[in-house]
């Protein structure tokens, strides 16, 4: 299992690589494409706060890197008319001139447009296509590509059954949630985040408190410890059940993020993937992560799972290794040159300093 | 605002919430009522988790064992794949959620009758991919950029017929459906439930939902929010559109 860290610069590289990253993705905007396309979004994220500077920093990136996979975002649910030739031309230029590893694409006639030109292979099903059960999956199989990032809304027992041979699976691990399917939300952030404005009906009641909650757990609780930790979705406890179903990869939310916020959700999921590499249980991971992260009681309630029937569908264990062993993607392979191996904290130490929760100062709420 | 035509169909089912599938009993007394108006019986299906798949897998086949062969609405390649593979006499729609352009309703405050520019390059892959996957036509509800519906079908028969859902557009819905939560106490609900069998509290209760950056009229359909399309907006599209779908309510 590896372990998918966002990215917006170069020098942002190293410290991820530190905190246990092994693979990454950006987001960039093609030359030229504001002035012909205007503020058309090609990867769903501010270029200023979230996008690469330019291709030159791309490739500092891509050698930083190491031989660490490198992900393009090309994730618009939809672009206008005339994009997608210039997109498949400019993916093209990431995977063959570039280093970048593969392109995590959602709009249908931009992954056929790929897979016209032979990119297929190259290409990550974004989980804006909510891919939701075998079928699906198939189909996504079919045009060749080579993962599929599973959509939020899934449980567990739904993810052994989606997740098919043929393909690799990414789930998401870390931070950011969303209220509405985000496949399925046909609204924009550049208005502010639709959901933060939903209510119930048009009379505020108890089940509105209950929503807001909801919502304020999926947008990180608006917090961060002291210890600069996200309180938002989390998936690590369900770790060993996503290995038994054969997920590769473990998505970091968070392009526009601090790097210290980065740092930091990289470095918690590092310390819950080593523990289950070595056959911890969803409770060892759950008191490591509340110890090195703070706030039990928002684990208690399962406030913040991203996959809440990790609690539910499985007996405790023991401390016995999964069926099918959980692999740190840092216990295999030669390091690399450019990004020295992981040297962050030892998988299974707990930091016992006191946490508080401070309030962030700024929403960030939405996605990858 | 609408052109005159006959009606030609009788939509039923869910393109929102598998919980809002109709049983074997509703669907074939749907199928039953256009069957004896001379209507097209049509079977609106949404995303799907792999139950909710096995759900739609049983329906089909057995509304096909008491005779009736509904057109199916698809939102999800899976379901698409189902038809294909085992029920292949169901005349297959493309639906709303394959369409996955943007819809917000806070771009109508300055330009009420949207900014779609109904350029029919858009999509053109995707049409044919369809095309040659036996589907016969695309339905949507209107968006901001337009073109998806392409030019139609072709005085030689080839091309897909076109769908337009008026007048509730939908801007966004998902597994965490408020309503369902209110069944639960106030540990559960949300994230908790998203596979639990939901009884459809909102059934024929759209509940009116007020947004202070929208003066569109919002509802709340179980899971999903609609909200009522401008009429110029929506007299842009209905040139693009060879069948008209009308909602009666805002319903998932």
């Amino acid at each position: 299992m590896n372990i998918l860290a966002p990215l917006a610069r170069s020098d942002e590289v190293a410290p991820l690589c530190d905190a246990g990253a092994h693979e990454f993705y950006f987001g960039l905007n093609p030359p030229g494409w504001e002035e012909a396309f205007g503020q058309a979004s090609v990867h769903r994220r501010s270029v200023r706060s979230a996008g690469v500077p330019g291709l030159d920093d791309l490739r500092r990136i891509v050698r930083r890197a190491g031989g660490r996979p490198v992900f393009a975002t090309l994730n618009a649910p939809s672009y206008p008319a005339g994009a997608v030739p210039r997109l498949v031309e400019f993916g093209r230029t990431l995977v063959e001139d570039e280093g970048v590893a593969a392109l995590i694409v959602a709009e249908l006639e931009l992954l056929l447009a790929l897979a016209d030109a032979g990119l297929a292979p190259r290409v990550h099903v974004s989980s804006l296509a909510t891919c939701r059960n075998p079928g699906a999956a198939a189909f996504y199989r079919d045009l060749g590509v080579a993962r599929v990032i599973l959509p939020r809304h899934m449980t567990l027992a739904e993810i052994d059954e989606t997740a098919i041979p043929g393909l690799e699976w990414e789930v998401f691990a870390l931070n950011d949630g969303c209220a509405f399917e985000e496949g399925t939300c046909s609204t924009t952030h550049a208005f502010r985040p639709y959901c933060i404005d939903d209510r119930v009906g048009r009379a505020p009641g108890r089940l509105d408190e209950r929503y807001a909650f909801w919502k304020w757990t999926l947008d990180n609780c608006g917090s961060q410890t002291s210890r600069g930790y996200t309180l938002g979705p989390c998936g690590l406890c369900a770790l060993p059940r996503l290995a038994r179903a054969g997920v590769a990869s473990l998505k970091v939310v968070g392009r526009e993020a601090p790097l210290e916020r980065k740092v930091a959700s990289v470095r918690l999921a590092s310390i819950a993937l080593g523990l289950a590499a070595r056959g911890a249980t969803r409770e060892d991971i759950r008191d490591a992560v509340v110890g090195e992260r703070g706030a039990p009681e928002l684990c208690e309630g399962a406030h913040l799972c991203y996959y809440p029937d990790a609690w539910t569908a499985e007996p405790v264990q023991g401390a016995q290794p999964a069926a099918a062993p959980v692999r740190d993607a840092r216990a295999s392979g030669a390091p690399r040159a450019g990004c020295a191996p992981p040297a962050g904290p030892p998988a299974d130490r707990v930091d016992a300093r006191p946490v508080a929760v401070v309030r962030r100062t700024a929403t960030q709420g939405g996605s990858c | 605002m609408l052109p005159d035509g006959p009606a030609v169909a009788l939509y039923f089912g869910s393109e929102f919430c598998e919980d809002r599938l109709p049983d074997l009993d509703e669907a074939s007394a749907f199928c039953a009522v256009a069957r004896d108006r001379g209507w097209e019986p049509t079977l609106l299906t949404p995303l799907v988790s792999p139950e909710g798949l096995r759900a739609v897998d049983q329906l089909a086949g057995a509304l096909g064992a008491a005779g009736f062969r509904p057109a199916v609405v698809f939102n999800d390649w899976g379901v698409l794949g189902l038809l294909r593979e085992r029920h292949a006499a169901l005349p297959r729609r493309a639906g709303r959620l394959v369409n996955r352009s943007l819809r917000d309703p806070r771009a109508y405050r300055d330009a009420p009758g949207g900014t779609a520019t109904h350029d029919v390059s858009r999509h053109a892959r995707m049409r044919g991919m369809l095309r040659r996957l036996g589907v016969a036509a695309l339905e949507t509800d209107a968006d901001l950029e337009g073109g998806y519906l392409g030019e139609g079908r072709g005085s030689d028969g080839t091309g897909l017929s076109r769908a337009l859902h008026l007048p509730y557009t939908y801007a966004a819905s998902g597994r965490g459906c408020p309503l369902k939560a209110a069944l639960y106490g106030d540990e559960g609900g949300f994230a908790k439930a998203f596979a639990d069998r939901c009884p459809a509290p909102c059934r024929g209760k759209p509940l009116p939902v007020h947004r202070p950056d929208s003066a569109l009229p919002h509802w709340r359909g179980g899971n999903t929010i609609f909200y009522e399309l401008p009429h110029e907006a929506a007299r842009s599209w209905l040139v693009h559109a060879d069948r008209v779908v009308v909602h009666g309510s805002a319903s998932p």
